[in-house]
């Protein structure tokens, strides 16, 4: 969604060439390294705000790369519309619970060891981005540098979050796991005479 | 040789019924230039690791070397002498001298060691320097910040070119963006000054500037993580954890 969104700000500024289009999404995003769009579906995506009437295509020979796109007063508004939107991210959508909580079931599997792996992984995570916003330049490149801040703290609270679930691992273990609730099938069992 | 060996090492307090064992049994090797961090909730017997380390108290159980001697085994005039030479520590609440300015806390160590005090200010102001406390020498710990008090405690470790930076949560005490420069320095010690440096903490972010966390509980090593990714070093023992699983 929110591809779509950027190009039509990028668009805001000022009509732009496909291949401009690119370029600007990756510099906005602070590099490929942090959100890797390919052409393929920029251009797919430009394709489909055309078909709906948020943007016009003026191409000088059919290349999506070398034409240039223009926003329309629609596309202004679905632009602004975003603008106005709050942005809530998905937390409870988490593998590692998932994880976890089969490993409660599986005899198999160490749920203790699981969290002092994931806590490893999240240290290593949390020393590369330190590592790599050592590397930025506070005059020119505050912006990624707050960037790199805010996985920095989401990491840290990850971290604490583990901390908190592993010291009550034994308690959610004791508790019954959660049952599926299933509905019963079939007609109702006839009641003899 | 190790910088820091750490064999067997076992601190119990009491006895009977109000024994408490703050550390088990514990084995570690820290190679010299190494950033180590040493975590774990309240009360796994991390400080406890540093205080035995650090010679600052004497163990129940077992041995610590540094450098290949036994300082287990040392007398009291001995082992002061070796921290002295060999150590330097940062504390969490700096434990500078409130009487003494910044040049006189950090030329501390030198003059107890017989440096003549010209000598040890003006090494003492190179560090001070170094960690750009300039045109600070002459204030004393209640003129200034606690990020500056932190950096002359830091100062006065280095003063005695020390081989180990000891330090017990070093940022504990500190704001955000000051325990972000402390870390910075630590970082800088071991990276651009070669030396070796253990810390505790329970800061996070903080010990993302390691190069190892090693991870306590009840007394015991429960992990002990190398944090550089490209090394293949730790790959293996990443393979290793995955498998024991």
């Amino acid at each position: 969604m929110s591809v779509r969104h950027a190009l039509l700000g990028l668009l805001a500024q000022k009509p732009r060439y496909g291949y401009e289009l690119c370029a600007g999404f990756t510099a906005l995003v602070g590099g490929k390294e942090n959100w890797d769009v390919k052409p393929p579906q920029i251009y797919t995506t430009l394709a489909r705000m055309v078909d709906s009437g948020l943007v016009t295509f003026n191409n000088a020979n059919g290349q999506q790369s070398k034409g240039e796109y223009a926003i329309t007063p629609s596309g202004h508004d679905e632009l602004m519309n975003w603008f106005r939107m709050s942005n809530i991210e998905e937390p409870h959508q988490d593998p590692f619970y998932l994880k976890l909580m089969l490993s409660l079931e599986l005899d198999e599997v160490d749920a203790s060891r699981l969290i002092v792996i994931q806590r490893a992984a999240l240290y290593q995570e949390l020393h590369r981005i330190t590592e790599q916003r050592q590397t930025l330049d506070p005059q020119n490149q505050l912006a990624q540098m707050l960037l790199m801040d805010k996985s920095a703290m989401h990491l840290e609270a990850d971290l604490r979050w583990l901390d908190m679930i592993e010291s009550r691992l034994d308690e959610v273990q004791r508790q019954p796991a959660p049952k599926p609730a299933l509905r019963p099938r079939g007609r109702p069992p006839s009641q003899s005479a | 040789m190790a910088t820091i060996e750490v064999k067997n090492l076992s601190k119990v307090y009491g006895s009977g019924e109000t024994k408490v064992t703050a550390l088990d049994s514990v084995n570690l090797i820290i190679e010299q230039g190494q950033f180590v961090a040493v975590m774990g909730p309240s009360g796994c017997g991390k400080s406890t690791l540093l205080h035995l380390i650090g010679g600052l108290d004497r163990p129940t159980g077992g041995s610590v070397f540094i450098e290949g001697s036994d300082i287990s085994k040392m007398s009291d005039t001995t082992l002061t002498e070796l921290r002295r030479r060999k150590m330097g520590f940062v504390f969490q609440f700096f434990n500078l001298i409130p009487v003494l300015d910044a040049i006189e806390n950090t030329a501390l160590p030198l003059i107890l060691d017989g440096i003549k005090p010209e000598i040890a200010r003006s090494k003492a102001s190179e560090w001070l320097s170094r960690n750009k406390l300039d045109g600070r020498g002459n204030h004393r710990p209640d003129e200034l910040s606690g990020g500056q008090q932190q950096r002359v405690a830091i100062s006065r470790a280095m003063v005695s070119d020390p081989v180990i930076i000891l330090a017990d949560e070093p940022t504990g005490n500190l704001d955000s963006r000051s325990s972000d420069e402390i870390a910075v320095t630590l970082r800088k010690i071991v990276t651009d000054w070669k030396r070796t440096v253990l810390m505790v903490t329970h800061d996070p972010r903080i010990a993302a500037y390691a190069d190892r966390i090693i991870f306590l509980k009840d007394g015991k090593i429960v992990d002990d993580t190398l944090l550089n990714g490209s090394n293949g070093e730790n790959a293996k023992r990443l393979k290793e954890k995955v498998e024991s699983l």
